[in-house]
C-alpha cells in the first residue's frame, strides 16, 4: 500500500496546491512534497525486495496486485512493486521534486499555484512509471508525465517556449507510439501464452521462448523489429544521438526547476524503460547487436560532449552534457556485466542528482544576472562567492571527481564494460568512451574560467548581490547527497546489484530465440 | 596484521583525517578565526607529522609493531562479482618514508604561509588554508593507499586542489587560466591512467599493491598476479582478458604499465605533458613549494615506485620510463638557462629533476629514484620558500634582473637558498650530489650491462648536470650577488620568523639529508652507511609476505626484465668514483661558467649570444603552441562543426519531418493560440485515440 500512498499523496497535494492562493503556493507545495520524501526514505530503510521484479524468483517490495479491468483475452491488473532498480529512482524522484519546488520560489512569479500543482502531478506520474509492473498501468503513467511537462515548458518557459514545448511533446509522443507498436507486436506474438499485460509475465514468457510468428514474421525477426521500435522509442527519451535535438531546446526554454526535473528524472524514464524492456525482455537481441548499441553509446558520449564544448549558453552546455552522461548508461547496460548493469543504474541516480545540481547552479546565477551567456559575464565569484563555490563543486562532480557520485558511477560502468564479453572489442569501446572525461573537463573548466573567474564584468544592468538562502539551500542538500553517494555508493549499489544480478546471464544461451 | 597490542599503525588513518578536519574547520569557520584558519592547519599538520614519524619508527622496529601494516578501512562498492573495490592503508618502508616527507614539507609550508599570505594582507585566507589542508589530505591518503583505485581517486583529488590553489587569485586573468591548463593537461594523462586502472581490475580482479591477509586467507596483489602470469600460471580472469585483447601476458603487462604511466607523465610534468607546470607559477609561492616538492608532482613518480613490482616485469616499460626521464631532464634544464623570473627557473628545474627520478626508476635504480625524490623534496621546497622570501622582499616582483645584492640584506634567506642551490646543482657534500650521483651511476651500470637505451638516457641525464650547474648559479648570482639593480632591491621588505624558521630547517636538511645514503663512501670504506638502501630493503617479511620492497624488485629486475649491471671502468668502486667525479666535474663546470659570466657587480645578459636558440628556448621549444593549437584550433572548430551539423542536418531533418506531418505549419500556430485547457484536452484525446486503435487491433472489445 505504500506505493499507492506515495502516488495518492502526490496527486492530492497537486489538487490542494492548485486551489491554494499563488502567494503561498510555493511554500505549501514544498511542505506537502515532504510527505512523499519522508515516505520514500522510510520505504528505502525498510526495503526488503529481492531479485529483479520482472524475472522469476524475485520478490518485489511493497507489491500490490489487484484485478482492475478485463480487455478481451487480457486481464489488466493494478500491479505495482519495487525492486533494487526502481527503489533508488523513487527516492531520486521525491527528493528532487522537493528541491526543485524550493528552487522555483525565486524565479517563478506568476500562476504559482498551477505551476506547483503541475509539478506535484508530474511527481505522482513519475512514481507510477517507476513502480508500475503492468504494461497498461505503466503506459498510462508514462503518458501522464508528458502533459504536465509540456505545460510547464509551454506556459512558464522562455521566449521560444511554444516551439520547444510542441517539439518536446510531438517528438516524445511519436516515440511513444513507435514503442507502443513494437511492444504490442510482442504481445500479439506471444498469443495465448500470456493472459495479462503484466510486465513480469511478458518478460518471462519472452525469455522462455514462447514468442510465435505474427503476420508471417518469424519470431527472431519479430523480436528484432520490436527491439528496434522500442529502442527507437526510448532512445528519444534518453536521449541517444541522433534522437536528441528536442532536448537542448526544451532545456533552454524551460524554467530552471523544470530543467532540474527534466534532466534529473524524466531522462531516466528512457534508460529505465530500456533496462526493463529492451535489456530484460529482449536481452538476447541486445546481446546479438551489442556492438551497434555500443556505437550509439560511444557516439552519444563523444558527440554530445563535443556539442557541449561549442555552446555559449551555460544551460545548453549542461543540456548537451546530459546526452554525453546518458551515453555511459547505455554502454553499461549493453555490457551485461554486474558492474556494467549496476554502474549504469547507479549513473541514472548520480546523473539525476548532479545534473539537477548543475541546472540549479546555473539557475541561481541567472536569477541574479538575468543572463546565461558566457560572453556576458566574468568574475562572478567575486560577487557570489558561495554560489561560485557550489558551482565549482558541482562542475567537478560532473567531471567525475572521486568521492562524488559521478566518479563511482562512471568507474563502475567502465569496469563493467571493459571486461564485457558481449561487446566485441569492449576495451576499445570503453577507452573511447573514457575520453569523455577529458572533454567534459574541457568545457566545464572553460565555462567556469570565463564566467566565475577573472575581473568582474557583467553586461546586463542588474545590481547583483549574494543569492538568497532559499536559492542556495537546495544546492547544498544536493551536493551533500552527491558526496554521500560518492563516498558510499553501497547505499544504493547493493540493492541495485541484487536486482541486476539475474540480468547478467539473461538471453545468453539464446533461450528466447 | 593488526595485533592485539596498540601500535602507531592504529593512528595512520588520522594522518590524512587530521588535515581533512582542518579543511572543514577552515572552510566553515576560517573567516571567524584568527589567522584565517591557519592554526587549524598547522596543528593538524603537526599531528600528522608526529604520527608519520611514529609510523616510521615502528617500521624501523624502534617502536613496537610489525615492519609493515595493512588494513582495509572502507568498502567502496560491493558487486556480485569479485572486484575488490575498497579503500585501505598500506604501510611499508616506502610509504612510511613518503608520509614523513609530505607531512614535514606541508607543515613547513603552512608555517611559511603565515609570513607569505597573512602578513601581506591577503583576503580569502580561509579558502587558502582550506584548499591547502585538502591538498595535504589528498596527498597523504594517496601515499598510504593500498590499491590503485584508491590511488587514482586521491590522485584526482590532488588535481582538484592544484586547480583551486593555482587559481587562488581568481580575480586576475592569468591564474584561472593556468589552473585550467594544469587540470586539463593532467586530466589528459589521467585518461590513460584510468584506462590502466580499469584494465588492471578487469585483468586481475584487484588493484592491491601488496599481498594482504583478509579473513585468514591471502589476497594477492596485482603485481604478484602479473608475475604469475609471466610464469605461465595465468588466473582464469586474466586469461579471459588476454583473449579479449588478443595479447601475450608480456605485451599486455607492458600496455597496462604504459597506460598508468600516462597519469605519471601528466602529474610529474614529464615531456610532453610538462607544459602545465611553468604556468602553475601563477599560484602563491608556498603552494608552488608544496606542489613541486611533496605533493602533486611527487605523486606521479611515487606511483611508479609504489607499483615497482609491476614495472619490473616489463623491460619495454622500464626503457620508456628511463628515456622519458633522461630526455625530460636535459630538455627542461636547457630551458631553465634563459629564464628571467626566479620562479620560472625553479619550475624548469623541477621538471628536470623529476626527469632524473624517472631515469633512475626506469633504469633499475629503485633506491636511487626514491633517494632523489627525498632529497629533491627537501631542497626544492627550500628553494621555493627561499624564492618566496625574496619575492616578499621585492614586493612581489619576480624578475631576477630587478634584484641583485640581496645577500647582505637577507642573510638567512641567502645561506639557506645557497644550501638548496648547492644541493640542486649537485655539489659535494650537499644532498643533491649523493642522490643525483647515484641516479647516474645506476643508469650507467645497468646500461653497460646490456641495455643500450639506458645508456642513451644516461648520456642525456649527464649532460643535463652541466646545464643544472649553470642555471642554478646564474639564478643565485643574479638574485643575491652584485649590486642592487632597482630601488626595491636596495631596500627590501623584511621577513619575519615564520619565513626564516622553515628556511633554516630546510637549509640544514638540504645540506645533510644526503648522508642517509652515501653509497660511494659506503663502497669505498665497506661501512654499512647506505641507510636508505637498507631501509627500502625492509625486512624479509615485507619481501616475502607482502611482495614489495627492494629485495623482491632486484630479483624481478634481474630475472624477468633482464636488467643486470656491468662496470665499464675497472670494478664497481672505480666505476662509482669515476661516475661521481664526472658528474661533479660537469656540475662545477656549469657553475663555473655561470660565475665567469654573471659574477661581476653589474652583470649583463649573455643569453643573446645564443641567437636563434634563445628564441627557441624562450618559447619552450614551442611545446605550448602546439598544445594550445590542438585545443583551440583543432578541437574547438571540430566542436563548432559538430554543432552546425547538429543544428543544420540532424535538427533540420527533425523539423523537416514535422513540417510535412499533421502538427505542422498553420496548424501548430493555431494550436499555440489556444489556452492551457485546450492543450490538456488535445493530449487526452490523442492518448485515448491511441488506446482505442490498439484496442480494436488487439480485439479487446
Amino acid at each position: 500500500m505504500l506505493v499507492e500512498l506515495l502516488i495518492v499523496t502526490a496527486l492530492l497535494s497537486s489538487v490542494l496546491v492548485m486551489l491554494a492562493p499563488d502567494e503561498y503556493a510555493g511554500q505549501f507545495a514544498a511542505a506537502l512534497s515532504l510527505v512523499p520524501v519522508a515516505a520514500s526514505l522510510w520505504m528505502y530503510s525498510v526495503f526488503d525486495g529481492s531479485g529483479n521484479a520482472l524475472l522469476a524468483g524475485s520478490q518485489p517490495a511493497f507489491e500490490t496486485v489487484a484485478e482492475w479491468i478485463t480487455l478481451g483475452a487480457y486481464t489488466i491488473n493494478w500491479h505495482v512493486g519495487l525492486d533494487g532498480v526502481s527503489m533508488p529512482l523513487i527516492v531520486l524522484t521525491t527528493v528532487l521534486t522537493t528541491l526543485a519546488i524550493i528552487s522555483a520560489w525565486t524565479p517563478i512569479d506568476e500562476r504559482q499555484s498551477q505551476f506547483y500543482g503541475l509539478v506535484l502531478f508530474m511527481e505522482a506520474a513519475l512514481i507510477g512509471v517507476f513502480a508500475a509492473l503492468d504494461f497498461f498501468l505503466w503506459f498510462v503513467f508514462w503518458e501522464a508525465v508528458l502533459v504536465p511537462m509540456y505545460l510547464l515548458i509551454g506556459v512558464w518557459g522562455g521566449p521560444r517556449r511554444k516551439y520547444a514545448a510542441i517539439k518536446f511533446f510531438v517528438y516524445t509522443n511519436v516515440a511513444s507510439l513507435v514503442m507502443f507498436v513494437g511492444f504490442f507486436a510482442l504481445v500479439f506474438g506471444l498469443g495465448d501464452s500470456i493472459s495479462s499485460l503484466g510486465l513480469p509475465a511478458i518478460a518471462q514468457a519472452l525469455n522462455a521462448g514462447e514468442l510465435g510468428s505474427l503476420a508471417g514474421i518469424d519470431p527472431p525477426m519479430l523480436k528484432l523489429l520490436a527491439f528496434i521500435a522500442m529502442f527507437g522509442g526510448f532512445a528519444v527519451k534518453v536521449p541517444v544521438v541522433p534522437f536528441h535535438t528536442w532536448l537542448p531546446d526544451a532545456h533552454v526554454e524551460a524554467p530552471t526547476p523544470v530543467s532540474v526535473l527534466l534532466a534529473g528524472v524524466l531522462l531516466k524514464m528512457g534508460t529505465y524503460a530500456l533496462l526493463r524492456f529492451n535489456f530484460t525482455m529482449l536481452a538476447d537481441v541486445a546481446r546479438a547487436n551489442a556492438e551497434i548499441i555500443a556505437i550509439f553509446a560511444v557516439v552519444s558520449i563523444i558527440y554530445g560532449a563535443l556539442l557541449a564544448l561549442a555552446q555559449q549558453d551555460l544551460k545548453r552546455i549542461v543540456a548537451y552534457s546530459s546526452i554525453s552522461s546518458m551515453g555511459y548508461v547505455i554502454l553499461g547496460l549493453v555490457a551485461f556485466t554486474p558492474h556494467g548493469l549496476g554502474g549504469a543504474t547507479f549513473q541514472m541516480i548520480s546523473h539525476g542528482l548532479i545534473s539537477g545540481l548543475m541546472f540549479m547552479a546555473v539557475g541561481v546565477i541567472y536569477n541574479e544576472t538575468h543572463t546565461r551567456m558566457i560572453g556576458d559575464m566574468s568574475g562572478m565569484a567575486d560577487r557570489m562567492p558561495v554560489t561560485a563555490g557550489v558551482f565549482v563543486a558541482a562542475a567537478f562532480g560532473y567531471m567525475g571527481l572521486p568521492l562524488m557520485s559521478g566518479f563511482a558511477a562512471e568507474v563502475l560502468v567502465f569496469l563493467g564494460s571493459f571486461q564485457s564479453e558481449v561487446i566485441q572489442a569492449a576495451p576499445l569501446f570503453t577507452s573511447i568512451a573514457m575520453f569523455g572525461i577529458v572533454i567534459v573537463a574541457g568545457y566545464l573548466l572553460r565555462a567556469m574560467q570565463k564566467t566565475l573567474f577573472g575581473p568582474f564584468r557583467l553586461e546586463t544592468d542588474y545590481e547583483i548581490g549574494r543569492a538568497p538562502f532559499q536559492d542556495i539551500a537546495p544546492l547544498i542538500v544536493l551536493l551533500l547527497l552527491v558526496i554521500a553517494l560518492g563516498v558510499a555508493p553501497d547505499l544504493f549499489y547493493k540493492m541495485i546489484q541484487d536486482s541486476i544480478a539475474p540480468m547478467v546471464e539473461l538471453g545468453e544461451l539464446g533461450g528466447g530465440a | 596484521m593488526a595485533g592485539e597490542t596498540f601500535t602507531a599503525y592504529a593512528l595512520v588513518p588520522a594522518i590524512a583525517a587530521l588535515p581533512f578536519a582542518a579543511f572543514l574547520v577552515s572552510l566553515l569557520f576560517g573567516r571567524y578565526m584568527p589567522k584565517g584558519g591557519a592554526l587549524a592547519g598547522i596543528f593538524a599538520m603537526g599531528g600528522s607529522l608526529a604520527i608519520s614519524i611514529a609510523t616510521l619508527l615502528t617500521v624501523a622496529g624502534i617502536l613496537p609493531g610489525d615492519p609493515a601494516y595493512h588494513e582495509t578501512i572502507w568498502q567502496f562498492a560491493t558487486g556480485i562479482d569479485t572486484f575488490d573495490l575498497h579503500l585501505g592503508v598500506y604501510i611499508d618502508p616506502l610509504s612510511a618514508l613518503m608520509l614523513v616527507i609530505v607531512s614535514l614539507i606541508s607543515f613547513l609550508v603552512f608555517v611559511f604561509s603565515l609570513g607569505y599570505m597573512n602578513d601581506e594582507g591577503e583576503t580569502g585566507l580561509a579558502r587558502y588554508y582550506a584548499s591547502l589542508s585538502l591538498f595535504s589530505f589528498s596527498m597523504l591518503a594517496f601515499v598510504f593507499a593500498d590499491n590503485i583505485l584508491m590511488a587514482f581517486m586521491f590522485f584526482e583529488l590532488v588535481g582538484l586542489c592544484s586547480f583551486l590553489l593555482i587559481g587562488f587569485w581568481f580575480r586576475e586573468d592569468a591564474p584561472p587560466s593556468a589552473a585550467k591548463k594544469a587540470f586539463l593537461v593532467t586530466r589528459f594523462g589521467d585518461f590513460f591512467f584510468l584506462i590502466g586502472v580499469v584494465g588492471i581490475f578487469a585483468t586481475f580482479g584487484t588493484g592491491l599493491f601488496a599481498n594482504v591477509t583478509r579473513d585468514g586467507s591471502t589476497v594477492q596483489s596485482f603485481p604478484a598476479l602479473a608475475e604469475q602470469m609471466m610464469n605461465g600460471q595465468t588466473p582464469a580472469m586474466a586469461s579471459d582478458m588476454l583473449d579479449i585483447v588478443g595479447m601475450s601476458p608480456q605485451a599486455w603487462i607492458t600496455v597496462l604499465g604504459l597506460l598508468v604511466l600516462g597519469g605519471v607523465v601528466g602529474k610529474s610534468a614529464q615531456f610532453p605533458l610538462h607544459t602545465w607546470l611553468p604556468d602553475a607559477m601563477e599560484g602563491p609561492t608556498p603552494v608552488s613549494a608544496l606542489i613541486h616538492a611533496a605533493t602533486m608532482v611527487a605523486a606521479g613518480v611515487y606511483l611508479v615506485a609504489r607499483m615497482y613490482g609491476f614495472y619490473a616485469l616489463s623491460p619495454t616499460a622500464l626503457a620508456i620510463i628511463a628515456l622519458t626521464g633522461g630526455f625530460t631532464a636535459l630538455f627542461a634544464a636547457s630551458m631553465g638557462v634563459v629564464k628571467q623570473e626566479i620562479k620560472q627557473v625553479l619550475a624548469y628545474s623541477t621538471i628536470s629533476q623529476y626527469g632524473y627520478i624517472m631515469l633512475a626508476l626506469g633504469s633499475g635504480g629503485y633506491v636511487a629514484g626514491v633517494f632523489h625524490l627525498t632529497t629533491h623534496a627537501v631542497f626544492k621546497a627550500l628553494l621555493f620558500l627561499g624564492a618566496g622570501s625574496v619575492i616578499i622582499a621585492m614586493h612581489h616582483n619576480e624578475n631576477m634582473w630587478d634584484m641583485g645584492g640581496l645577500k647582505d640584506k637577507m642573510p638567512v634567506t641567502y645561506y639557506a637558498f645557497l644550501s638548496g642551490s648547492l644541493a640542486l646543482a649537485g655539489i659535494v657534500p650537499f644532498s643533491g650530489f649523493w642522490s643525483k650521483d647515484e641516479v647516474l651511476f645506476e643508469a650507467l651500470i645497468h646500461g653497460a650491462g646490456g641495455n643500450p637505451l639506458f645508456l642513451v638516457a644516461w648520456a642525456m641525464g649527464l649532460l643535463a648536470v652541466f646545464f643544472t650547474g649553470f642555471y642554478t648559479f646564474r639564478m643565485v648570482l643574479l638574485t643575491f650577488h652584485g649590486e642592487p639593480r632597482t630601488e626595491t632591491a636596495e631596500d627590501p621588505h623584511g621577513v619575519r620568523w615564520n619565513v626564516k624558521f622553515p628556511l633554516a630547517v630546510l637549509g640544514i636538511l638540504a645540506a645533510t639529508v644526503g648522508f642517509i645514503n652515501m653509497a660511494p663512501i659506503a663502497k669505498l670504506t665497506n661501512l654499512h652507511i647506505d641507510f636508505l638502501h637498507t631501509w627500502l630493503g625492509g625486512s624479509e617479511l615485507v619481501a616475502e609476505e607482502f611482495g614489495t620492497g627492494l629485495h623482491h624488485y632486484e630479483v624481478l629486475l634481474e630475472e624477468v626484465a633482464g636488467v643486470s649491471a656491468a662496470y665499464p671502468i675497472g670494478g664497481e668502486v672505480t666505476t662509482m668514483l669515476a661516475s661521481a667525479a664526472v658528474s661533479l666535474g660537469l656540475a662545477l663546470a656549469g657553475a663555473g661558467l655561470a660565475w665567469s659570466l654573471y659574477s661581476g657587480p653589474e652583470p649583463v645578459e649573455h643569453t643573446n649570444k645564443l641567437g636563434g636558440v634563445k628564441t627557441l628556448l624562450m618559447h619552450n621549444y614551442y611545446q605550448d603552441e602546439y598544445q594550445v593549437w590542438l585545443a583551440r584550433d583543432v578541437t574547438l572548430p571540430l566542436s563548432r562543426a559538430a554543432d552546425r551539423f547538429d543544428q543544420g542536418i540532424i535538427d533540420g531533418i527533425v523539423n523537416g519531418v514535422s513540417s510535412v506531418s499533421l502538427l505542422s505549419g498553420d496548424r501548430v500556430r493555431r494550436i499555440q493560440t489556444g489556452v492551457v485547457s485546450n492543450y490538456a484536452a488535445l493530449l487526452t484525446l490523442g492518448l485515448t485515440i491511441l488506446l482505442v486503435v490498439f484496442g480494436l487491433v488487439g480485439g479487446w472489445f
